[in-house]
């Protein structure tokens, strides 16, 4: 590949050139269609759902929407409860972890290297090991079955991902800026509301939204915590299409991609966000 | 008062407080209604669920009782009822498959049946055994299934083949069917338990034992599988299909016979224009029995402590394995009854499942003779022929297996 | 501050009494920890809880009668000999080396690629970048099916494409003891280039961009400016990004058993997919556990080295 004409990081500035800019565009779509190829084969098979698993051809003959239509009635209100059970998740974890990530990233506490790594190491603990220990201590603080209880579950999640995320770009905030606010007058907790969140938006969005989709395409806690059908998020609702004996894997599809289409939402909106870069520039 | 409660502490507390109080207030605790017993069950998807909540609401109304039925993925029943073990909150009805139900009686966590009033009469002594530990009676079976050969009807016709009865004649017919995109024989040997569940009646027909894996006939059994994959009468991709695996492939016209079993028939009718025909596993030698594997779930009484209870539960049992409704599971998921009157009465109804029922009455549980240590030595034996499907020698593979099986536990 | 003390009428910071300076500090302090302490409660709860459960459990006797009695003697170190003598073990150790460090390799690289390509202007740019995270949205019971669809030897797209190209077309992707594992890395490497991307192009953003301009001023190559601006200035999302991918990949589980189940012939036999078999398949909890445990500190020692390894450099 040409090196000289290939510019670093950088954005082209925009004179001229536009036969690499479209060589640029059709590589990305083309890149795409490889990472997108698995979903396409999905909305495919959920389009055709008279079809055995095999017998799918490469393109829909029809818009047969029967499938979808059906799974929505089936699983609406199991994507309900995923929104509620995903977005109270963001809401606690963000809440636990932005300060934390605050506090660890600017105050000089002893110990704070210890919680770093202590959070790191929590990444380390596979999923069953966590899901087998809180089904014991839920069932005696009798969290089970309940919202609240899988919302904390699936917020623990996200959270050390999101205080190591948000931790680093916290460091980057120059200790002017943060002294500055505090000879205004600003105690500890306005400071970090009115001046340290919105220089950290971006991080904070990217936090969220990470910790959103793990909520969302949570399986282990859903299972383990629920012993009723009380709080269904959807990763357990498309079990109804696969049983022990058969399964309908076009209603599985097309389930699967009705889910994807709050989360997608999501995504496109906070892309906005993300990509302005996760502090905003606003550190000069 | 000091600035430890600033808000920014005292939020997320309150907030975690106030959620972990209302649920506590808001949850309800272990106490049992009395008129309302619970089934744990596997069947998730919608229709065994609609058929297993429509008989249970009959039971219940015979017997004046709610019966719930909460349903879970076959895979995770065991570890869930384990865990509803532990915190006592145990349903009154567990449905096991009868592969597991070894490993709960053997931790002391099943109540036997004939204690709570069920008899065994006009069970074939083979069911009796299926859901038997160590002699005693644990599981009653509504229906069991088994494996069989399906053909396809026309591309066999159109072969001028008649349906193989021994090993020689569907190896040779397999290789004449073997031909564009389509193999003469599909099987399971992956999926994990599917595999195992396959190779049972290739290895029990041929005289070997799940006890001893290394001998000649469990061999033998394995070069078989080996001599059809040499043939290219058998996909290679065998090691990774499970059942439903091997059913699409028969479905679309991949494969012309298949080895798989009557939970299939559903599906297999939603296909039009295939005629698919039904007949016993093929034998080594003429004149052998076909022992093939029996499967399906058990209903058991877990142990609640409570013994109304449980001697209810025992009812809802007899009731939902009564005759007339092993009849009417049997016709929805196109599986054999367990008691004697009701398969006959089942066989005039489906009269091609004939091989089948015939299947059943010369097949064999495979907990039998294990017991709970059947899981180590499923492990062994998969890894083992899936070895030698991929290359290694039959006897190699099933040497190492035999050695695993018998250390680990 | 908070004024919730009544006494404090004035709302100006300045009072009538000069404040001591040691309570002062130690005010601060606490509510400083104020800030970290709810995080520090829930991840001991959450995670170091089950840890701790996790590593008793390895020296107990846990099988399904513990469920019903409540009875795990201590078996010493029986579960840990056990576990070291299995033949299996020093497979889905390997294995375990293999996948981790395959996957991480392949996330990384093309996920830097991407993001570096992505830092381009070119129409779409933003639409084809958020679309890019779809493939996280799809549960891994179905990721499992399409795949095994898509890498099927005989019927699978993948080897058709690869026919009509001229590559072959019939690997055993999925059915071969050497294949297996590739395959299920390069499954891996697709479900991690998302996050990988997303991540390192939010970094990327932030390199000011007339460090780049300086250094082509003064006639460095593309990949001199890459290599000796970026990847430094990269250095702490980098660092999140290995790390966190480290200690995900090597817990895999649900991917491997969607798609192989372990097989075949163990072959893709890990020690997140032996844990499971130990624990759940052969209800030797101890055994499972002592599996676990092996892992955390396999993550623990990696994190270690990792770290400080990187520690000199800004933070």
């Amino acid at each position: 590949m040409a090196s000289t004409v290939r510019t670093p990081a950088a954005p082209t500035p925009t004179t001229g050139r536009p036969k690499r800019r479209w060589g640029a565009m059709l590589f990305g779509v083309l890149v795409l269609c490889v990472m997108l190829f698995p979903l396409y084969w999905m909305v495919n098979t959920a389009l055709q759902p008279e079809s055995g698993l095999l017998e799918v051809d490469p393109v829909p003959h029809g818009l047969d929407l029967s499938g979808f239509r059906s799974a929505l009635t089936d699983q609406g209100g199991n994507l309900l409860t995923s929104l509620a059970v995903a977005l109270g998740a963001v809401v606690i974890c963000l809440a636990i972890s932005a300060p934390a990530a605050y506090g660890l990233a600017q105050f000089k506490l002893r110990g704070t290297r210890t919680i770093v790594f202590g959070t790191l190491i929590t990444q380390m603990v596979p999923g069953i090991v966590i899901a087998n220990a809180l089904y014991s201590a839920y069932v005696d603080l009798g969290l089970v079955n309940s919202y609240a209880g899988l919302m904390l579950a699936d917020a623990s999640l996200g959270i050390p991902f999101a205080i190591v995320l948000m931790r680093s770009f916290m460091v980057a905030i120059p200790r002017e800026v943060i002294e500055a606010a505090e000879v205004d007058g600003a105690g500890r907790f306005r400071t970090f509301v009115r001046v340290v969140l919105p220089m950290s938006r971006n991080s904070l969005i990217t936090a969220g939204l990470f910790s959103f989709l793990y909520a969302w395409s949570d399986f282990m806690f859903a299972l383990t915590l629920n012993t009723t059908d009380d709080v269904k998020p959807i990763t357990l609702g498309i079990y109804q299409y696969i049983g022990a004996h058969v399964g309908d894997w076009g209603s599985v599809m097309a389930a699967s991609v009705l889910s994807a289409v709050p989360a997608a939402v999501l995504l496109v909106l906070s892309q906005k966000y993300i990509a302005a870069g996760i502090t905003g520039g606003s550190v000069k | 008062m000091s600035n430890r409660f600033t808000p920014r502490v005292a939020v997320p507390l309150t907030v975690v407080s106030a959620l972990i109080g209302g649920a506590v207030l808001s949850g309800c605790g272990q106490q049992r209604d009395p008129d309302v017993y619970t089934v744990l069950n596997s069947s998730t998807d919608e229709s065994y669920h609609r058929w297993d909540a429509q008989t249970l609401a009959r039971c219940g109304k015979r017997l004046g009782v709610t019966i719930e039925q909460q349903s879970v993925p076959a895979a995770q029943v065991m570890t869930k009822a384990l865990r509803m073990a532990s915190s006592k909150s145990l349903p009154d009805v567990l449905q096991l498959d009868a592969s597991e139900m070894p490993t709960f009686a053997e931790a002391g966590g099943l109540i036997p049946l004939k204690d709570l009033g069920l008899t065994t009469k006009d069970i074939p002594e083979g069911i009796v055994d299926f859901g038997s530990y160590e002699g005693t009676y644990y599981g009653a079976a509504r229906t069991v299934n088994t494996l069989a050969l399906f053909y396809n009807k026309d591309t066999l016709d159109k072969a001028g083949l008649k349906v193989p009865t021994t090993w020689a004649e569907m190896r040779a017919a397999a290789k004449k069917l073997t031909h564009g995109r389509q193999y003469g024989l599909a099987l399971s040997a992956g999926g994990a338990e599917d595999g195992v569940f396959q190779f049972t009646p290739f290895m029990w027909s041929n005289g070997g034992d799940e006890t001893k894996l290394d001998s000649p006939e469990v061999a033998g059994a394995l070069d078989y599988w080996k001599s059809l994959l040499k043939d290219g009468s058998l996909s290679k991709s065998t090691v990774n299909w499970t059942q439903a695996d091997v059913n699409d492939q028969f479905m679309a016209g991949n494969a012309a016979m298949m080895i798989n079993g009557p939970w299939q028939v559903e599906t297999l009718n939603s296909k039009k224009g295939l005629d698919w025909g039904i007949a016993e596993i093929p034998v080594p030698e003429p004149g052998d029995d076909s022992v093939g594997p029996l499967g399906g779930g058990v209903l058991t009484v877990p142990n609640t402590g409570d013994e109304e209870r449980e001697k209810m539960s025992a009812k809802i049992i007899g009731c939902m394995s009564g005759e007339q409704e092993q009849i009417t599971y049997a016709l929805n998921s196109w599986m054999v009854p367990a008691n004697e009157k009701a398969a006959a009465e089942w066989r005039t109804k489906v009269p091609e499942l004939d091989a089948l029922a015939d299947q059943v009455a010369t097949a064999r549980s495979r907990t039998a003779k294990l017991g709970a240590r059947w899981s180590s030595v499923s492990l062994a034996l998969q890894s083992a022929f899936q070895s030698a499907l991929t290359g290694e020698s039959s006897e190699a593979a099933l040497t190492r297996a035999q050695k695993r099986a018998t250390s680990g536990n | 501050m908070s004024t919730t003390t009544a006494a404090a009428a004035p709302l100006t910071k300045k009072t009538a009494k000069p404040p001591n300076p040691a309570r002062v500090r130690r005010r601060r302090r606490l509510a400083q920890w104020g800030f970290i302490a709810p995080a520090v409660v829930f991840m001991a709860l959450f995670f170091g809880y089950p840890l701790v459960r996790n590593i008793v459990m390895s020296f107990q006797d846990y099988s399904p009668s513990t469920f019903f009695t409540g009875e795990s003697p201590f078996n010493g170190t029986d579960n840990w000999s056990k576990v070291f003598n299995d033949e299996l073990f020093g497979k889905a150790l390997w294995h375990t080396i293999l996948f981790t460090i395959g996957s991480l390799i392949g996330q990384f690289c093309i996920g830097l690629g991407l993001a570096v390509f992505f830092t381009r202007r070119f129409p779409l740019n933003g639409v084809l970048r958020s679309l890019i995270l779809l493939p996280w949205l799809v549960p891994m019971v179905v990721s499992g099916v399409v795949w095994r669809r898509i890498l099927d030897q005989d019927t699978g797209v993948l080897n058709s494409f690869l026919g009509t190209l001229g590559l072959g077309g019939d690997t055993p992707w999925l059915t071969s003891t050497n294949m297996a594992l590739i395959s299920v890395i390069l499954v891996n490497v697709w479900i991690g280039i998302p996050f990988n991307m997303v991540i390192l192009y939010g970094g990327l953003q932030e390199v000011p961009k007339e460090l780049y301009e300086a250094a082509s001023l003064d006639g460095a190559s593309a990949w001199r400016s890459f290599r000796s601006i970026t990847l430094p200035m990269l250095r702490p999302v980098i660092t999140v990004v290995l790390v966190l991918g480290f200690m995900s990949t090597v817990k895999i589980l649900d991917l491997i058993l969607a798609l192989t189940d372990g097989g075949p012939a163990d072959s893709t036999q890990t020690l997140g997919t032996l844990t499971y078999q130990n624990s759940f398949v052969q209800l030797d909890f101890g055994a499972g556990a002592v599996v676990g445990n092996i892992l955390i500190l396999i993550s623990a020692v990696f994190a270690v080295f990792y770290l400080r390894a990187n520690r000199n450099e800004g933070k």
